[in-house]
């Protein structure tokens, strides 16, 4: 049986969190290629449907990477960002998708590193976790 | 003062006779019509004096108060929905208002959304520990207390006991824990509902703390709703006296005995769902979720759904027009979209022609949303939304997993 690839949808700020997977990438850093990145201007931008929208659209798990509270260009995006990642978890849990297939990382953009670790990681999570009840590809594996 | 109580009765002798435990409330809105303090009142009548068909009505003409004394426990019309559809939120005239403690918290979740002025509302709070759903009332009527719906001319919920009063006076009891067991009884959310005194309201009257069925117990819950009962104390509209600490012991007692059986039915509810493993949860939800016909009724009759333009609609391109069951973007944004601020209304599992449990999903998730940010929607005008809102402090806080302090 091969192995199961999960495929992670990211939304990546693009004052942040984006610049440094850019940095990452010029810095030859190796990490899992199941990440696909969406820039947003900002992680308050990434509403609960962006959030739903990825789950239904077959999405094993989804990563939200936005500027360490204080940095946001736009002063507080990222806090309304913190708040509704806290808020989805317990209602994914509860309908049985899953709280940790949603994550937040705080990731300025000089961590280069921290994006090919949160990356690693939360692919390792998703993998141990199975594919998402949602994206019809269950059975295969 | 905020914080004063009373026990109340009409003065008036006609509304001490029809009234229900004095008349107290009738008298009081009344009172406000005839002082002008409210330009209308919005208070709930017997459609054609059928008790099983209580619609919300605006009285301006003091006199005609009096056609709605009397509690209707089988029927739960849907006030705040009634304000913000059909009375422009109270935007331009002043109302006074007869509700539950569910409705009145509807009402603070929308007056935070600027959907309804609140400064122009003297919202008269009943107490209440549940409502009863209409048509299985009836069958109720039918086949547990052999009566013939129709000559029901009152209920009551006290200790735990349903008394229905007969239109000849005589009276039939059963125990509400074996007819809610059998499937009677409250409406299930409401059998959850923990808030039976509403504090969020102007005023909370009601019959607990009272020995005789000829007086209304009154609590003072803000500084409008003081200024208000001590104009109608002046004007001769209803006569008080001073609670015994007895009487003030004795509603807490039934408050708190009231709190403890939602806090089990709570346990009883929820800890089903809690048990199942995420393989159960998502095929129990997603089963629910499938009948779905995408009649729009829970966004419909949902008190916090106010935007006029949906996402839900199918013009605005993101749910597929003509699919059933819907996307499961459907129910997963309508669910996200008031969960934070549930009021446990029960409205959307009512109106649901397919009978999903969409109340029972979304009191839940507020519960565990409320625990995280503690919140409680409809207490505290001044408290905003949690998902909706961030403050300056949070700015400091560095974790992506922070506590919020109550």
């Amino acid at each position: 049986m091969e192995e199961f690839e999960p495929k992670i949808v990211g939304f990546f700020c693009n004052w942040c969190s984006y610049a440094a997977a850019n940095l990452a990438g010029v810095s030859r850093i190796k990490m899992p290629a199941n990440v696909r990145i969406v820039r947003v201007t900002c992680s308050g931008r990434v509403d609960e449907k962006f959030i739903f929208k990825a789950f239904s659209a077959g999405a094993d798990g989804v990563l939200v990477c936005g500027c360490h509270p204080g940095d946001c260009h736009y002063q507080k995006g990222n806090l309304g960002a913190r708040r509704r990642v806290m808020g989805l978890k317990p209602f994914l849990e509860a309908i049985g998708i899953g709280g940790d297939r949603l994550r937040l990382e705080w990731i300025s953009a000089s961590e280069g590193g921290k994006v090919a670790d949160t990356v690693k990681s939360f692919t390792q999570t998703i993998k141990e976790l199975g594919p998402s009840p949602l994206n019809g590809r269950r059975n295969e594996h | 003062m905020k914080g004063d109580m009373y026990i109340a009765r009409a003065a008036d002798k006609d509304i001490l006779k029809i009234g229900e435990n004095g008349g107290a409330v009738t008298s009081l809105l009344k009172f406000a019509l005839e002082s002008k303090m409210a330009d209308a009142v919005v208070a709930v009548k017997a459609r054609e004096g059928n008790r099983y068909d209580g619609i919300p009505v605006l009285i301006t003409e003091p006199e005609k108060v009096i056609e709605t004394a009397g509690s209707l426990h089988c029927s739960s019309p849907n006030i705040a929905r009634f304000l913000t559809e059909y009375l422009d939120g109270a935007s331009s005239s002043k109302l006074a208002i007869v509700v539950k403690p569910c409705d009145a918290r509807a009402i603070v979740e929308l007056a935070k959304r600027t959907q309804i002025n609140l400064d122009n509302l003297l919202l008269i709070g009943l107490n209440c520990t549940g409502t009863l759903p209409s048509a299985k009332a009836k069958i109720m009527m039918k086949e547990i207390f052999e009566v013939d719906p129709a000559d029901v001319a009152g209920e009551d919920i006290e200790d735990n006991v349903l008394t229905i009063t007969l239109k000849d006076g005589s009276e039939k009891k059963e125990d509400l824990a074996k007819l809610e067991e059998q499937g009677y009884g409250r409406r299930e959310n409401c059998r959850r509902c923990e808030i039976n005194i509403p504090v969020m309201a102007d005023i909370a009257c009601g019959k607990w703390g009272t020995t005789n069925k000829e007086t209304t117990f009154i609590e003072i819950c803000s500084d409008k709703g003081s200024q208000f009962a001590q104009a109608a104390i002046d004007g001769g509209c209803i006569t008080i006296e001073q609670p015994s600490a007895a009487s003030i012991d004795d509603r807490n007692k039934k408050d708190k005995a009231a709190i403890e059986s939602a806090k089990q039915w709570q346990e009883k509810d929820f800890s089903r769902l809690e048990k199942m493993s995420s393989e159960e949860k998502f095929s129990y939800w997603f089963t629910q979720f499938h009948q779905c016909i995408k009649c729009y009724g829970c966004r419909d009759a949902c008190p916090i759904c106010y935007c006029k333009d949906c996402f839900l609609e199918a013009d605005r391109g993101y749910i597929p027009p003509g699919e059933i069951p819907p996307d499961v973007m459907f129910p997963m944004v309508r669910i996200a979209h008031v969960m934070d601020s549930c009021v446990n209304c029960g409205q959307c599992e009512d109106v649901c022609t397919m009978d999903i449990p969409i109340s029972l999903l979304v009191f839940l998730l507020s519960k565990k949303v409320g625990d995280i940010f503690k919140y409680e929607p409809g207490m505290d005008v001044t408290k905003l939304p949690p998902l909706r809102t961030t403050t300056d402090k949070e700015l400091t806080l560095s974790g992506v997993d922070i506590d919020f302090e109550p």
